[in-house]
């Protein structure tokens, strides 16, 4: 086991090095830095004189004459200290940042997690049950064309709904952003407010997985079901729903839980689209906003915090499975 | 021996593939969008389809397609793209065919530009009505026109970007299932990392390089970011079929390894690589869609169906913006994803057994 995880290790920071090292290239070649295209976006006459660029550009440590990958072992160097750098355009140290839109981000996507599983969970078994009756049909179907509906055209039509055509009535949403209250403002409140603001973006980031998982959940109990113990199960006089649940279910677990696993990335990483549409203040959008910014420091920051996650998650979705199926070794 | 012929694998599964009707459905859309972005022009368009002008026949229709195909004579002529008018005041004997709708996916039509019939709508008049039936945006550019030659974006980018991320997918499956060892090793790696990026991140960054972002590079992009997936299931295949005994006997007959990988292991591997790679079209088309939808598509008079998304965001109150355009993306999404699982259940031998 810990030899297990000592190679595992290993090959992650690997594989980080290999990831950080792209997107810090990428980074730095798009057109433009943080310079120019910040200042020059607001007001063009504010657009930094040729002087002043390069006085800035020796201070952030960004100038042409270093090329990239020295740069980047700067940014390693720093790393390797615990130190993830200050946003050019948000003058505030990245972690901070990361901090300030972790919390907006988890409220939406683990909201939204949950709902998909307690969902999903009794959609998929209900379909099993219900297998090949018209019912059953029409719910996969329906959740099938819901799989294919585009996020992002789906929430433009809840925000057309809901903030457009119902502006006004007791059923009005509003569009943007996370709370339109003042700071001071007492808690309930603030709680209420924020819950109607989120109802949007968790709707629209619910209703996809749950189609998706809901159709995994189906296609698992639906190979199960053909198993010899299920025969033997129903044969000894197990009920329906017993062999459903008890014998059934119990199965598919497995790859399940390492779905969860690989859910991860998306839990903490948000939804840059979902997030952008409804001006969201999490961490897909600082990642949309850093990009436009040319803000090196959040891109990587962001990055690598995106990569290490994805790792952990099949980590975890690895050792899990161990876990649940004690048939499998992690050797 | 029943006596009846035996069919091929692909007879075999198109069979099967036929008796689902919603795939069918969905295979037929396809081909309906296909001839929409083959006929556009002549389905929607200001210019005549064919046309006989001062004694010659003209197709200027064709500039649709590209600016450089339209004939030299009407810029020499002075037409500005008005053709109607121009026509019958500098030829009076000249006659031409016009599209069935006529509107322009680039501009605006003005009055009377068609006799008699009034100037195109602009801001947040322009919902739909009898003249524009999917209404107009904000400049007052006709949006079924605008959708109609946008098919061609959507159809091209699911097809070329997937082309490219197939071709990516395969060699790279197929080397490191086929040799193992070290290249194995090393094309598993690289897979890893990029399948680690999140793609949508890896896109945006790559899309901010581009200087000038035009379709085709969005198309570039995206096909070389897609194809891990297509990579890890080749690899199976491969790593599956080359120790069967065709393989075996293709070896002893003296074939090379490129020999055995294109001519025995390949159409042996395509079923199961097709059904994902008919996915990443579907994946290809929403990736393109969302990303003229956030400002990084191309330029603007490039008509793209996720463009016109993100023309609406700034006024919701033109919802014509968004369900037209919104609903064919979803059509076009959904006829993939349908295509794909009825592959899947027409070539995949285990869910067959399934249904017996």
């Amino acid at each position: 086991m810990a030899t297990y995880l000592v190679r595992r290790f290993f090959l992650a920071i690997i594989t980080l090095l290999a990831i950080t090292f792209i997107v810090y290239g990428l980074a730095r070649n798009m057109p433009g830095s943080p310079l120019t295209v910040q200042l020059g976006e607001v007001d063009p006459s504010r657009k930094l004189s040729a002087e002043d660029q390069e006085r800035l550009k020796e201070i952030y440590g960004i100038d042409e004459k270093t090329p990239w990958y020295v740069g980047y072992a700067t940014w390693l160097g720093n790393l390797a200290r615990g130190d993830l750098g200050r946003s050019f355009s948000r003058k505030q140290p990245v972690t901070t940042l990361i901090g300030e839109r972790i919390g907006p981000t988890f409220l939406v996507s683990g909201i939204s997690l949950l709902l998909t599983w307690l969902i999903a969970v009794p959609l998929g078994l209900y379909a099993t049950a219900r297998s090949g009756t018209a019912d059953e049909r029409g719910t996969s179907l329906l959740l099938y064309v819901l799989y294919s509906f585009p996020t992002f055209v789906a929430a433009l039509f809840l925000q057309i709904i809901f903030a457009v055509w119902l502006r006004g009535t007791r059923w009005e949403l509003p569009l943007f952003g996370m709370t339109d209250l003042p700071a001071d403002a007492n808690w309930p409140t603030r709680v209420a407010d924020v819950a109607r603001h989120a109802i949007l973006p968790i709707v629209c980031q619910t209703y996809v997985s749950l189609a998706w998982y809901s159709r995994f959940i189906k296609a698992n109990m639906e190979e199960v079901m053909r198993q010899d113990y299920i025969r033997t199960a129903r044969a000894k006089g197990a009920g329906r729903w017993r062999v459903l649940l008890h014998h059934a279910f119990r199965n598919t677990l497995i790859p399940l839980v390492t779905l969860l696993g690989l859910s991860l990335p998306a839990l903490i990483g948000g939804s840059v689209i979902i997030e952008q549409i409804f001006t969201w203040p999490g961490m897909g959008r600082l990642f949309f906003e850093s990009i436009r910014e040319r803000d090196y420091p959040t891109i990587m920051g962001l990055t690598l915090m995106f990569s290490v996650l994805t790792l952990l998650g099949q980590l975890l979705a690895d050792l899990l499975y161990c876990f649940v199926d004690p048939r499998v070794s992690v050797e | 021996m029943n006596g009846s012929p035996s069919h091929g694998f692909w007879a075999e599964a198109w069979r099967r593939y036929r008796r689902r009707p919603l795939a069918m459905a969905a295979l037929s859309f396809v081909g309906f969008l296909v001839a929409v972005a083959i006929l556009a022009p002549a389905i929607a368009g200001t210019k005549p389809v064919l046309c006989r002008y001062k004694g010659k026949l003209y197709a200027p229709c064709l500039g649709y397609f590209d600016r450089r195909l339209e004939p030299v004579i009407f810029t020499k002529d002075k037409f500005r793209g008005e053709y109607p008018r121009n026509l019958q005041e500098k030829d009076p004997d000249s006659w031409a065919i016009w599209p069935i709708f006529f509107q322009d996916p680039y501009r605006s039509v003005r009055a009377d530009e068609w006799p008699g019939r009034p100037a195109n709508p602009s801001r947040d008049e322009g919902r739909p009505s009898r003249m524009n039936p999917f209404g107009t945006d904000q400049y007052g550019v006709d949006v079924l026109a605008k959708m109609v030659h946008g098919t061609t974006v959507a159809l091209l980018v699911g097809f070329l970007s997937m082309g490219i991320a197939g071709t990516i997918g395969i060699i790279v499956g197929a080397l490191g299932g086929y040799f193992g060892g070290w290249v194995d090793m090393l094309t598993s790696r690289i897979t890893e990392i990029v399948m680690c990026v999140p793609t949508l991140v890896l896109i945006l960054a790559l899309v901010a390089i581009v200087d000038k972002p035009t379709i085709w590079k969005t198309m570039a992009i995206i096909g070389c970011t897609g194809w891990t997936g297509i990579a890890r299931l080749t690899r199976g295949e491969f790593l599956r079929l080359k120790s069967s005994e065709f393989v075996m006997a293709a070896r002893a007959a003296g074939a090379g390894p490129l020999r055995i990988m294109l001519r025995h292991i390949l159409p042996n591997a395509l079923a199961p690589i097709l059904v994902p790679i008919t996915f990443g079209i579907a994946a290809a088309i929403l990736m393109e869609s969302s990303l003229s939808f956030l400002g990084f598509g191309p330029p603007p008079p490039a008509a793209s169906w996720g463009s016109l998304l993100n023309s609406a965001r700034s006024n919701l109150a033109m919802w014509w913006l968004v369900v037209f355009p919104g609903t064919a993306i979803f059509l076009t999404v959904l006829a993939y994803n349908l295509i794909g699982e009825g592959l899947q259940e027409a070539t995949d031998p285990r869910l067959r057994e399934a249904r017996k």
